[in-house]
């Protein structure tokens, strides 16, 4: 899977802490996310979404093989 | 997210400072006969040895090995399964993978035991099985643990 974490903090100018703590995981946790080693539950990427103001899908994607 | 069987994050300290002790104990217990003459608990008189019934009833027992056991035993869960400071999902999930490791890893190595350990020899490998797999647990889950923590 995919995801445009990383782009999404750029554009609202936030670290991974203020993303980790706006969520309640680790920083370590959003790291994780970022280099696509671990995919979060979808209540987290719902949670992620919201932070952001976007749904789900334009901030993750599917990638072939999934 | 809702975490649960889990001790709280200041148990791990709790279970480090039980757990040398208790190794040290437990150890000297098990390879040099070590034992706390007031841990003797006595039920009666022994039967005189060498006789039939000596070989069935024992009334007199030390608990030195009982309380290192049970040490260890209390000490290692207390390591293995306490909270983190950020409790999250990926946590829970290396916390399983690990588990997983560990109960694969054991099994592995005491198949290996069965075969080429016998005798009074395997009632050691028996003792050290009572231990491994929460040993096993804790090294995976520490290592993966603190690598992705590095990043």
């Amino acid at each position: 899977m995919k995801n445009t974490l990383k782009i999404q903090r750029a554009i609202k100018n936030s670290t991974q802490a203020d993303l980790a703590e706006a969520i309640g995981v680790s920083r370590q946790t959003i790291n994780s996310m970022e280099l696509a080693k671990y995919i979060p539950s979808t209540a987290l990427a719902i949670k992620i979404a919201r932070y952001f103001g976007k749904t789900v899908e334009e901030i993750f994607e599917l990638e072939p093989g999934d | 997210m809702k975490t649960r069987f889990l001790f709280p994050h200041s148990y791990r300290r709790i279970g480090w400072l039980l757990f040398v002790p208790f190794l040290v104990f437990g150890l000297a217990v098990l390879n040099h006969d070590f034992q706390v003459d007031f841990l003797e608990i006595s039920f009666g008189k022994n039967p005189a040895p060498g006789t039939f019934e000596s070989i069935f009833s024992v009334n007199t027992i030390n608990l030195s090995d009982e309380i290192a056991t049970l040490g260890m035993i209390l000490s290692l869960l207390f390591i293995a399964f306490s909270k983190e400071k950020i409790e999250d999902e990926r946590v829970a999930q290396i916390r399983l993978d690990s588990l997983h490791f560990a109960v694969y890893l054991n099994y592995a190595v005491l198949a290996i035991q069965v075969i080429f350990v016998h005798g009074t020899a395997f009632l050691d490998v028996m003792v050290y099985n009572m231990f491994s797999v929460l040993l096993l647990f804790i090294i995976r889950y520490r290592v993966v643990f603190n690598l992705e923590n590095k990043a």
